[in-house]
């Protein structure tokens, strides 16, 4: 059984690149299109990865990540966290909330692929 | 006010009493010289007088005593000559005779000792003696004898001197028996010579004495010296006398005492007398009189240096009253007055001197006025500047508040115009308000805000100042009761223009009627332009503020439409990327060769304007101060070794070579290692971009407490004049390369603003020609 990746994400392009990418490298993609959903979907599906976009409508990235990481039965689960252009000290939020990886849009999809194959290892 | 008094240079600083001094020492000499000359005249004369009579004296004894021993001798040889008349008879009756004729002569000459008959061939005859037995005949021969040779001669002859039982003198005299015939020779006992000579007495001490022709002692008080045969011709006035020349009157004796001599000569034996007086006891009377002069003398210049003293001291008194005068009025003293009544031209002179300290003390006065005027205008003017100074402060600190200017202004001009109160006014166009008063009356200020009227309407019309002498009685003012209420009479009214528009005036007003003068306009119309200036600059830092407020609200909009702007941008951008690289992956199936490159140059394109929307982010975050730096102390080395690991596959790409040099003392550097590592890619990435062929060398050293990285290219190096252009926003050294090599120009800009927060300075070093060092320093983690 294909091991399931849960996608944040609100923009329509980038889950469509992610879901291509993911399913054409054989994984099950769950979409999430905002923070909360995500965070729900995760404790209802708990899929074996969670990408996780950062400018998400409602609570951010970093928000959902902090909640699914606050969750002991959902604490397992790796997050990486994907920004837009990181600035000013992006990553340090995102490892603050709890995330597992992080990766900076744009982002090469055969980086994040080996990526996520490094963490699901 | 007091004048410094300096002391007059004139003052006195000689010698008290070296005037007086001088009078004495003039008075003295020349009283004491004619003493002192007269009286050495007097001596000298009666010296003179009193020698010429001592030796005529002398001389007179000693003439004396010649003439005693002349006759002494003339009569013996008269005797003599009686025996020497030729004889009649001859043999042996004529001998016996001349026998008789001796005996009888020895009696009646008792000097005559012996007798003797010499025959004309000098054999002796006869020989008669007292002492001895008579001789007769016998033939002894004495014709060598000078006696006999002499006499037979035809003349007298005396012999020398001689002693017998070694204390009688005698002497020879021989005369010549007349006819030729012998010559009879008697020998004289000279004793009566001795005792003439010894009679001789001249004072105590003097006394005479006789030398022969030859200067042998004859006769001498002192028998001893006779016998010894003293030859007394050393002395000089027995010499004078033998040679005959000029008579010694003064000499000294065989001992050597000073003497006063004279002599006489005795003719016939050519003997001199002398007679001799020691100086001492011949002078004694004179030296008493000397004596006595002297004393006179002394007291004559004792009592001319008295009387000198005195009259010096008279003389000089007056010059000294004078001269303590001058001193008085030279140190100051200008009111001290020489009283001097000696009627002579001193008194006139401490006329004039009066006169000229009277000229002096008009003159200092008038001095002291004008200094006391100088000082005034100096103080009012010190004060008008400490005022202006005051309120240029106020305007200073108070760009937001002008009342203290106001106040100041208001204050400073009722204090430097001596008026008795006065205020600030501000015009809107309508009314006249009172924005500061200074000790106004408070029915005068509750007058305002007040339309203009009378005078202030004029000033504000006619832009100019306005000034009454007596409001009260003034045509054109409008508010002579309350003038007369509040007490006030002169009014001066300054306007304030701004750009020849009246927006106020100061107004100061005094309670006497005196006008205010130039000086105090003016003073007022400074005070009115520091009031516009005031309020000008109130009015500009306003409108300043407002502008900055407003230009920092623009450009906080303008960072956060770029910070938005870029995030909508690259949204888009990211999903071409990504679909690019899916397509280009294979994802949707396979790609024709063709699309495969056209993709390929999407994807560059696509990241190419990623990089510049990233660039304006940075750039933009920055300038908003919204660019935090991740500080922590990293490994600069790491830096260098991580950029050198992904710019190695793109200087390949471009056969450059790559060279990296960190010298291994190099420590840790204190900064946000993600930006620094930007920057060196930054400076190596546009190195390997501009640099056709050649080498680009990463270099990291430790110099001076800083870290140095230097970025060295081959390239064709930069010009002087773009080294600090290329730093800027979007400049580029040539402007066509943007399109040429990519890259946005934000680079270098934004690479300067990252070291610039680490506290780090970068620059470049290049040369057309001569490929570029880009550097950067950071400081190094602190110790």
């Amino acid at each position: 059984m294909a091991q399931r990746i849960l996608v944040v994400e609100d923009q329509e392009d980038n889950r469509r690149i992610m879901r291509d990418l993911l399913t054409s490298a054989g994984f099950e993609v769950l979409e999430a299109l905002d923070g909360e959903a995500g965070v729900a979907l995760a404790a209802r599906e708990r899929p074996a990865l969670v990408l996780m976009d950062i400018q998400l409508p409602g609570i951010d990235g970093y928000e959902a990540t902090r909640r699914i990481k606050s969750d002991a039965a959902l604490r397992g689960i790796p997050v990486i966290v994907v920004t837009s252009y990181a600035l000013s000290g992006d990553d340090r939020k995102a490892f603050a909330a709890g995330c597992d990886a992080y990766v900076a849009k744009p982002f090469s999809p055969r980086a994040l692929l080996a990526k996520i194959r490094e963490l699901l290892a | 006010l007091t004048v410094p008094r300096r002391p007059l240079t004139f003052a006195v600083v000689m010698p008290r009493r070296r005037l007086f001094l001088k009078y004495v020492v003039v008075f003295v000499g020349l009283v004491s010289g004619a003493l002192l000359a007269s009286g050495a005249v007097e001596i000298y004369f009666s010296y003179r007088e009193s020698t010429a009579a001592l030796v005529a004296l002398q001389r007179e004894k000693a003439a004396a005593a010649a003439m005693q021993i002349e006759a002494f001798v003339r009569e013996i040889e008269r005797q003599i000559g009686w025996t020497t008349q030729p004889q009649v008879v001859t043999a042996p009756g004529a001998i016996e005779q001349r026998r008789v004729d001796f005996l009888r002569l020895q009696r009646q000459v008792p000097p005559i000792t012996e007798l003797t008959y010499l025959d004309g061939g000098g054999k002796e005859q006869l020989r008669v003696s007292r002492l001895a037995m008579d001789v007769a005949g016998s033939g002894a021969d004495y014709s060598g004898d000078p006696r006999f040779r002499e006499a037979s001669g035809g003349r007298t002859y005396f012999g020398p001197v001689y002693f017998r039982k070694e204390s009688e003198p005698y002497m020879s005299i021989a005369m010549p028996q007349s006819g030729g015939k012998g010559v009879v020779v008697a020998e004289v006992n000279l004793k009566f010579i001795w005792d003439v000579v010894s009679r001789i007495t001249i004072g105590k001490a003097g006394h005479a004495y006789v030398v022969d022709s030859t200067g042998v002692l004859v006769a001498h008080p002192d028998i001893s010296l006779v016998l010894q045969k003293t030859t007394m011709t050393s002395l000089p006035q027995v010499g004078a006398a033998l040679a005959g020349g000029e008579p010694v009157t003064m000499a000294r004796d065989l001992r050597d005492r000073r003497v006063l001599t004279a002599h006489a000569m005795i003719p016939s034996l050519r003997w001199h007398v002398f007679a001799e007086q020691p100086l001492q006891e011949a002078f004694a009377s004179l030296r008493a009189s000397i004596e006595r002069s002297i004393v006179l003398i002394m007291l004559g210049v004792l009592a001319s240096v008295m009387a000198s003293m005195l009259l010096a001291r008279r003389m000089v008194q007056p010059i000294r009253a004078l001269q303590e005068g001058a001193a008085k009025i030279g140190a100051g003293e200008l009111g001290h007055r020489l009283r001097l009544k000696t009627g002579d031209e001193i008194e006139v002179l401490a006329e004039q001197f009066n006169r000229m300290t009277e000229q002096l003390r008009d003159s200092y006065a008038t001095l002291e006025q004008r200094v006391e005027e100088r000082t005034r205008d100096l103080r009012e003017s010190l004060e008008q500047q400490t005022s202006t100074s005051e309120i240029l402060r106020a305007i200073n600190s108070s760009l937001v508040d002008i009342q203290p200017v106001f106040d100041a202004i208001a204050r400073s001009a009722v204090r430097l115009t001596d008026a008795a109160f006065g205020g600030v006014t501000r015009y809107d166009g309508q009314l006249i308000h009172l924005v500061s008063g200074e000790k106004l009356p408070p029915g005068l200020e509750r007058l305002f805000p007040v339309e203009p009227r009378g005078l202030l309407r004029r000033m504000l019309e006619e832009r100019r100042i306005v000034q009454s002498a007596d409001v009260r009685l003034d045509p054109r003012a409008e508010y002579r009761d309350m003038a007369a209420a509040m007490g006030y009479r002169t009014l001066a009214a300054v306007p304030m223009l701004r750009e020849g528009v009246a927006i106020g005036g100061v107004v100061v007003l005094r309670t006497d009627e005196r006008a205010f003068s130039d000086k105090h306009l003016a003073l007022l119309r400074t005070f009115a332009d520091q009031a516009v200036i005031a309020i000008e600059n109130v009015r500009l830092f306003a409108e300043i503020q407002q502008k900055s407020r407003e230009l920092e609200a623009a450009n906080q909009h303008k960072s956060a439409f770029l910070a938005n702007m870029s995030h909508e941008l690259r949204t888009p951008l990211n999903a071409i990327l990504g679909y690019t690289e899916l397509i280009r992956d294979g994802i949707y199936g396979e790609v024709p060769e063709k699309i495969g490159e056209i993709l390929e140059r999407v994807d560059k394109s696509g990241r190419h304007l990623l990089g510049l929307i990233n660039d304006v982010l940075d750039l933009s975050k920055i300038e908003a101060g919204h660019l935090r730096l991740a500080l922590d102390d990293f490994s600069i080395k790491e830096v260098a070794h991580g950029v050198f690991a992904s710019v190695e596959a793109l200087a390949a790409e471009r056969h450059l070579g790559l060279g990296l040099d960190v010298a291994p003392d190099v420590g840790l550097v204190h900064g946000d290692e993600r930006r620094i590592t930007q920057v060196l890619l930054n400076l190596v990435g546009n190195a390997i971009k501009f640099t056709p062929a050649g080498e680009v060398r990463i270099e990291v050293r430790q110099v001076d407490g800083l870290v140095r990285v230097a970025v060295i290219d081959s390239g064709p190096g930069i010009a002087a004049e773009d080294h600090e252009r290329i730093f800027r926003e979007f400049e580029q050294a040539d402007t066509s390369s943007t399109r040429t090599k990519g890259g946005t120009g934000l680079g270098l800009s934004i690479a300067r603003r990252i070291v610039e927060l680490h506290g780090g300075r970068i620059g470049v070093e290049s040369e057309p020609g001569h490929g570029s060092t880009f550097w950067f320093t950071l400081p190094l983690r602190a110790a």
